[in-house]
């Protein structure tokens, strides 16, 4: 009997015990819920290092290196709406709608590539906004990676005020942009009123003066002299700026900073020389940190190079845009049978007849041509351009021939061609299309010179030509800023 | 079971053999069973004993209508408590001390009690009569628990086994079409296991999920999409067969308990269990074919030279298209469809043995299918087993457990049809993400040229020698890219396949403490590992390269997901009646739900052999692909109490706290619940002895009302991320995800107000509710102003809200249920009004793409609403389409010039999508419903059921393909163009590179169509072999042999193939229809087989 209680007093306590334990597992309760992302980093560590802070110095790169935007598309969007090709395929997912100038503003490309670029530059300004007080790496890194910065800032915004807004020889006072200088981390700041013209390009000047002042020369590898800016780089993309606005005097200053007085024409510092290669050919095919590299845009492992159709390879290539026998590749540099200039082995004829552009040869994955973005030759040129619409005659054409005769030691600049500032000029502007043809400067040269968008032949149909005075003659402000920046011109 | 898996499979035909095998296998369980009834024959002949020489006779229970035998029947004395079962060949004796006359009761599940009046010792023959609604009590599961549908206060709707059984699909939801009232499903294409659309009540979130919850015997489940490019719906790993009910849940009274789960409406699936009485084993089988339906009507070579030439002059350019001739001197006329398509046969065996005594309760079944669909190649083969078994094992302490194991292999083409992985209770709802990417099938077959031929004459394919397109034939190379691969060589060399092994199961102990108070403990896994391969040739397709380069071409990629969710569940029940009068029954409990993601894999490419044709082989290159790795938790406590007095006034609340890992750190936790209360009118005294009650024989009001949350965001949500990458081969570290400390629970507000009413003898039984489901504090990716550089630009926050409401009712009529000729109708229709109120203040969600906007979800508009810029048609006189700016301008484009003018020809701005697009309805349908009619006349019966589904808008994005001027083959409607001054028409001036105006790269209202639509969806007849046992020697109980054909007709003013073909899947952006293949017609044969 006794037993019999004590077993049922065990039993009731068994029960109870069975009753309370359906509350036992909450004890783990906290690291359930606790979870946290094993593949990234959290905000709030994420400069917590030196090393960390070195990583989003090279994020900033290789947002510049998005496929949409300097890693290929944003290059052939520019060819597109330029004349130097037609367009093989008439399926807007490869620009049709921008080569024959119809891309409106939902369009995927108008706003993919605004984006991008405005991507760039949010991480540039969160990492200034916390970088700047950071005590983790020495006041000499700090310096550099700030310059370096505001390198890509300036770069970023020196492209979509070209891309978006009205050329500054057309109208500087025109809205722009909306400026961002302030780092955006949560969102919810959709309004900003749009910057003038004249406005978004006193900020880049600026950005890249700091940039020249806070730049080293160069850095421990060759690698890392043409993937990271230096100070040449600051000064020659200032040459570019500078030559957008016509400011011809301030194109000079800049270049006599790393170009010789006299030829050969050449800049060393440090460790870091740039001249002219000796064969352009080195300069896609070769090395691609030759002295010619001023800034690139390198593709090291296969996972950075960009998908087919934003690759420069396959867009040229396969290809979705062959030369417009019309435009450039009619010069006799290419085109004529005795032509012994090397940039002509630089364009091919394929199966179909037609001429195809080979700068970039690496047609399958990975695409990892290198991406010139700033090379010696370009400075030449903005130099020459400058320095013939200075007057000083002798100097552009000097360094005129300097490009023209690294690819045919023999060539003979016709006098007519030179002999007269105007006759310099267009010689010099020619010249441009020649060496840096499917680069995605053609288009920025027409607008900067205000130039007509001229028509265009190819198999996915007829492009109009389009005037300065045209809404499309600049990309619109896209549908994804007009949507929510209620301060956006509609 | 292993083992009886592996037998099975070795070979599909002898199945005679297998079963064999399997019950040797199952003996354990036979005799097992066995021995417990000889524990009941020793009762038995102890009353043997006592009531010698007392009266004895035998009998027998068959089914009324087809004479089976109906073994596990139970009978008894009436007014005793003396009972027996019948044996396996449907007999019973009795020996008794009563004496005649005497009544027995009979009774057996699914059919009416019937009693029999025996007045001597012959042979008793009773003949029970089958019954839908006696089938059981109906019961509700909520999952955790089960409530008589009698008292239940909330809104469900049942979906029986019989409605899911013996037909062709390759997962169950696919065949919920009309079958429940609030349940819309909508089968976006017939390519083999694509997930279905499946909305309870609308839908009810932008960015969080909008899948409903799937709940399998407490087992929480996978659901989404994750093939890749071929199908894959992770709940084509249950069995249909295997399935008893399902339960649909839809207003906050019943779906509560799930708490923050709930707001998309919550499935509780409950599998098959053993019935008392000798094992019983099932074969069913079926063999269908299924070809495609409705393909659109494109050009012959003849037509299509002229239309693409008279393209090119207008568009200012030399014709180039050209007839080519076969060796025979015919014309090269190639019927791409022939390529694609072809009539695919399937076939499917199932086999179950179950059965139960007082003790033990077992089900297993194993099943099998191979099916292929109308798609060449598209392959999907199953093998699937579960086994449930339920043991007491002292009167206190019932263990059991549910398991299930599947293997599955899809295989097939890249159809075009399969959104992108999404595989939802996992990740939040991507919207608009399906890519029209240039392989497959369906576009392919819509755009190559008809004039140019599969082969060249030497068998090779006929490939553009340049890049690995098709071959130009006699068309002119100057036409420059013909963008599309040779259909032929992608399908015979291009492979995708995705397989699932799956383990879903769960174990369970309950522990009856005390009267009326029970202890369960329930630990379920959900275990679903899936494999993609995928695999495109160096020669044309997306793999292609450049010629002569085979070598550096194709790509090979493999990934491997590890999706993994355990449940536990520790709850109370108490239940009491006091005072005769008041019932009330108590559930508390606690739950932790914890699932990790795992995802892996590669991409190779650069094949260095051509001979290689997979991931394995040699490739030059690797790169990383499809890497994820997360966790999620949700911890939880909840509480049910019911409460009822005399069965009249019924009350129901359900309490659950949920505590959720994705949200910021100070909102993790939320409260949520709900109450109904019900009046069983039909109950009370007066209403018993009104006239009233001759009429109606139940009547029942409920109301309800309850918050319920959406859980299923990305696991991550609520942080601010970086990422990294390399740059220059050195690492990077960039911010990639911009989070919000305040995230907190979205909350749904549903309100219900409903009857159920029975009349005329339960002849007519109407179910019918009010609904409102209001979300607020919705969570949303609020989209950002592009120049802010937020990644992805959008934000997580609760900004959003929108609501749905409508009004659902069942009506289910016996028209004639006495007779031999027997007519059940079910007709049931839901009505939803879908409205977004509020996206803060971030405006339209819609996705800018390349291929037009098709979908913007708006405030004041219903959900992924379809938008398209107005067109009024085609200008007579010049043949240019007119389209209406948002300023009300009319404006027309010259497709030549890419110029564009006002009617009067001066010069205007072009027309954008966006911003001259307008809301043209919604992509939502109003209404929809299903209509169900059984019929059975002696040994036959009929099926037919029909859907329906209306008042929303379609983009008819394939017709935009098939008018498009580049090479692509057109309709045959192009051959309306305008070609003269003065004509009258739809289809603009032809003009070479046109893509603009046809509505494919900017949306235009000529395709913007009416989507509604009736379709004869199924008609099953079947026969029951009468007296197949005593033909058999009773080796076979029942047999019935059935036909049927699915998708046979469809009422619809859209011109498209079918108006439930889309392509965005379980996105809000549905409604529109591009490139995807059509839905199938369906012939199958069947057989039913029970031992």
């Amino acid at each position: 009997m006794k037993t019999k209680i004590i077993h049922r007093r065990i039993v009731s306590r068994i029960k109870l015990l069975g009753i309370g334990s359906i509350f036992l597992f909450t004890s783990c309760t906290k690291n359930l819920l606790d979870a946290v992302p094993q593949t990234t980093i959290a905000g709030s560590t994420a400069f917590s290092s030196s090393d960390k802070i070195l990583a989003q110095v090279n994020a900033f790169y290789s947002q510049l290196e998005s496929s949409s935007f300097y890693g290929g598309g944003f290059i052939v969007n520019n060819e597109q709406r330029g004349d130097e090709f037609s367009q093989n395929d008439g399926n807007n997912s490869t620009g049709a709608n921008v080569w024959n100038q119809t891309i409106t503003a939902s369009g995927s490309y108008v706003n993919s590539v605004w984006s991008a670029a405005y991507t760039a530059i949010n991480s540039v300004n969160i990492f200034i906004a916390n970088v700047t007080g950071s005590t983790l790496i020495s006041d000499s890194l700090k310096k550099n990676y700030l310059a370096e910065a505001k390198f890509v800032r300036g770069f970023a915004y020196l492209n979509l005020v070209q891309a978006y807004a009205k050329p500054y020889a057309l109208d500087s006072t025109s809205l722009a942009l909306p400026l961002r200088l302030s780092p955006e981390i949560s969102g919810g700041d959709n309004s900003l009123a749009f910057s003038s013209v004249a406005a978004v390009y006193k900020q880049i000047i600026s950005d890249l003066n700091d940039a020249e002042a806070g730049l080293p020369v160069g850095y421990s590898t060759a690698l890392l002299n043409v993937s990271r800016a230096t100070k040449s780089a600051a000064i020659a993309l200032k040459t570019r700026v500078y030559l957008i606005k016509g400011d011809y005097t301030d194109v000079i200053a800049e270049a006599t900073k790393i170009v010789s007085a006299t030829a050969p024409f050449q800049y060393t510092a440090g460790t870091v020389t740039h001249k002219l290669e000796s064969n352009i050919a080195t300069v896609f095919g070769g090395s691609y940190t030759g002295n010619e590299a001023i800034f690139s845009l390198p593709f090291v492992n296969a996972s950075e190079a960009p998908g087919n159709q934003s690759a420069l390879a396959y867009n040229y290539l396969y290809p979705i845009l062959y030369l417009n026998t019309a435009a450039i590749v009619s010069d006799t540099v290419f085109s004529s049978s005795t032509s012994v200039d090397a940039r002509k082995s630089l364009v091919k004829t394929n199966a179909s007849g037609q001429k195809i552009l080979n700068k970039f040869s690496h047609n399958s994955v990975p695409y990892n041509d290198y991406i010139p973005v700033i090379r010696y030759a370009e400075v030449l040129l903005n130099y020459a351009e400058a320095s013939s619409a200075t007057g000083n005659l002798a100097t552009a054409t000097a360094l005129l021939k300097a490009v023209r005769n690294r690819s045919n030691p023999n060539a003979v600049l016709q006098a007519a061609s030179i002999s007269t500032q105007a006759a310099l000029s267009t010689t010099i502007f020619n010249e441009r299309r020649i060496e840096l043809l499917g680069e995605g400067f053609r288009l920025f040269d027409l607008l900067r010179t205000v130039q007509t968008l001229p028509a265009k032949i190819g198999n996915a149909g007829t492009a109009p030509s389009v005037l300065p005075t045209a809404s499309n003659y600049v990309w619109p402000v896209p549908s994804g800023e007009i949507a929510y920046n209620t301060l956006a011109p509609q | 079971m292993k083992l009886s898996v592996a037998l099975l499979l070795n070979s599909k035909l002898k199945i005679m053999r297998k079963i064999h095998s399997l019950l040797l296998l199952f003996i354990p369980f036979l005799t097992f069973s066995q021995q417990n009834n000889k524990i009941s024959d020793k009762s038995n002949s102890k009353e043997k004993q006592e009531l010698q020489n007392n009266v004895s006779f035998t009998g027998k229970v068959v089914d009324a209508r087809t004479k089976t035998i109906l073994s596990g029947s139970t009978i008894h004395i009436q007014g005793t408590t003396h009972e027996v079962t019948t044996d396996d060949k449907g007999e019973f004796k009795f020996i008794t001390g009563q004496k005649y006359p005497l009544v027995l009761v009979v009774s057996y599940v699914g059919y009416k009690t019937q009693q029999v009046l025996v007045k001597n010792s012959g042979f008793v023959t009773v003949q029970l009569q089958y019954s839908e609604s006696d089938l059981r009590e109906v019961t509700v599961s909520s999952g955790y628990a089960t409530q008589s549908k009698k008292d239940f206060t909330g809104a469900a709707a049942q979906v029986n086994a019989a409605q899911l059984e013996n037909k062709p699909a390759q997962s169950f939801e696919q065949l919920l079409g009309g079958q429940a009232a609030g349940v819309d499903i909508i089968q976006p294409s017939s390519a083999l296991n694509n997930t279905p659309v499946f909305r309870i009540r609308g839908i009810n979130s932008i960015s969080s999920g909008i899948y409903p919850l799937i709940v399998l015997d407490g087992v929480t489940l996978f659901t989404g999409s994750a093939g890749g490019a071929v199908g894959n719906d992770p709940l084509s790993d249950i069995n249909p067969n295997d399935i008893e009910t399902i339960d649909i849940l839809k207003d906050a009274s019943a779906t509560a308990i799930y708490g923050s789960r709930a707001a998309n409406g919550v499935v509780v699936i409950t599998t098959k269990k053993g019935k008392k009485g000798k094992a019983k084993v099932t074969y069913d089988t079926w063999f269908s074919s299924s070809t495609a339906y409705n393909l659109p009507h494109l050009l012959n070579a003849t037509d299509y030279v002229t239309i693409k030439n008279e393209a090119r002059v207008n568009a200012g350019l030399s014709a180039g298209f050209a007839l080519q001739k076969n060796p025979d001197s015919s014309i090269v006329n190639t019927n791409w469809y022939d390529v694609a398509y072809h009539a695919g046969l399937s076939q499917s065996h199932n086999v179950s043995i179950s059965g139960a005594n007082d003790l033990t309760s077992y089900y297993f079944s194993a099943g099998y299918t191979d099916q292929n669909g109308f798609i060449r190649n598209n392959n999907f083969n199953r093998k699937i087993a579960r086994l449930n078994i339920d043991h007491k094992l002292t009167s206190e302490i019932t263990i059991g457990t549910n398991i299930s194991y599947s293997n599955s292999l899809n295989s097939g083409p890249n159809t075009g049809a399969i959104p992108p992985n999404s595989v939802s209770a996992s990740s939040g709802n991507t919207y608009n993400s399906q890519y029209i990417g240039t392989e497959p099938l369906a576009r392919l077959t819509y755009i190559l040229p008809p004039n140019v031929s599969v082969y060249n004459a030497d068998g090779s394919y006929n490939i553009n020698p340049n890049n690995g397109t098709i071959g130009y034939g006699a068309n002119s190379s100057s036409l420059g890219v013909f963008n599309a691969w040779n259909l032929q060589t992608v399908l015979d060399l291009d492979k995708n396949t995705s397989e699932n092994n799956t383990i879903i199961g769960n174990v369970y102990g309950e522990w009856a403490i005390l009267k009326g108070l029970k202890l369960k403990v329930n630990y379920g896994i959900d275990n679903l590992s899936v494999a993609n391969t995928g695999f495109l040739n160096p020669y044309s397709g997306d793999g292609a390269t450049a010629r002569p380069n085979i070598i550096g071409g194709g790509s090979a990629t493999n990934t491997y997901s590890k999706y993994y969710r355990t449940d536990l569940v520790n709850s109370i029940t108490y239940s009491t009646t006091f005072a005769n009068k008041h019932h009330l029954s108590i559930l508390g409990g606690y739950e932790e739900i914890y699932r990790t993601t795992n995802t892996w894999g590669a991409t190779r490419s650069g094949i260095t052999d051509p001979y290689y044709s997979s991931y394995q082989g040699g490739w030059s290159t690797i790169t990383a692909t499809g890497n994820a790795q997360s966790t999620n938790g949700l911890a939880s406590y909840f509480s049910t109490v019911n409460y009822d007095f005399e069965k009249k006034y019924l009350l129901s609340f359900n309490f659950r706290r949920d505590g959720l890992s994705a949200l910021s750190a100070n909102n993790k936790w939320g409260n949520f619940g709900g109450g109904s209360a019900g009046w069983n009118i039909s109950e009370e005294r007066f209403f018993k002895q009104s006239s009233l009650s001759k009429v109606i024989n139940n009547l029942k009001v409920r109301v309800s009302y309850g918050v319920v949350g959406n859980s299923s965001i990305a696991d991550y949500a609520s942080l601010s991320q970086y990422s990294s990458g390399t740059y220059e081969g050195i690492a990077t570290l960039y911010f990639s995800q911009a989070g919000n400390t305040n995230l907190k629970w979205e909350t749904s507000n549903k309100t219900d107000l409903g009857f159920n009413i029975s009349l005329f003898n339960n002849r007519v039984n109407i179910e019918a509710d009010y609904y409102k489901n209001l979300i607020n504090g919705l969570i949303l990716n609020s989209p950002q102003s592009l120049s802010q550089g937020i990644p992805g630009s959008s934000i997580v926050a609760n900004v959003g809200s929108l609501y749905n409401q409508g009004i659902e009712a069942s009506v289910n009529v016996h028209v004639l249920n006495s007779g031999k000729l027997k007519w059940n109708a079910i007709l049931n229709v839901s009505t939803v009004k879908n409205e977004v109120t509020s996206l803060g203040s971030g405006g339209d969600v819609y996705q800018s793409s390349t291929f037009g906007i098709q979908n913007v979800t708006r405030v004041g508009y219903s959900v992924g609403s379809i938008f398209a810029v107005p067109t009024v048609g085609v200008n007579p006189q010049n043949g240019n389409r007119v389209y209406v700016k948002s300023n009300g301008q009319q404006v027309q484009y010259n497709a030549a010039t890419k110029a564009w003018s006002n009617l009067d020809g001066t010069t205007a701005t072009a027309i954008d999508n966006y911003a001259d697009g307008r809301i043209q309805g919604p992509s939502l349908p109003k209404y929809f419903g299903g209509f169900n009619n059984s019929f059975s006349y002696k040994n036959f019966d009929l099926n037919i059921g029909i859907t329906f589904s209306g008042g929303n808008k379609l983009y008819n994005g394939t017709r935009a393909t098939i008018s498009d001027q580049r090479y692509f083959n057109n309709g045959t409607f192009i051959l309306n163009r305008w070609t003269h001054a003065g004509q009258i028409t739809d289809i603009p001036k032809l003009v070479w590179g046109d893509n603009f105006t046809t509505g494919f790269t900017s949306t235009n209202t000529a395709n913007v169509e009416d989507g509604s639509y009736a379709k004869l969806k199924s008609i099953t007849l079947g026969y029951h072999i009468p007296n197949i046992n005593t033909l058999t020697g009773n080796r076979i109980a029942s047999a019935h042999f059935y036909v049927q054909a699915s998708n046979l007709y469809t009422l619809t003013k859209y011109r498209g193939s079918d108006p439930e073909v889309s392509i965005n899947g379980n996105s809000i952006n549905s409604g529109k229809d591009q490139n995807v293949p059509p839905n199938a017609r369906v012939i199958t044969l069947g057989l039913n087989i029970g031992f």
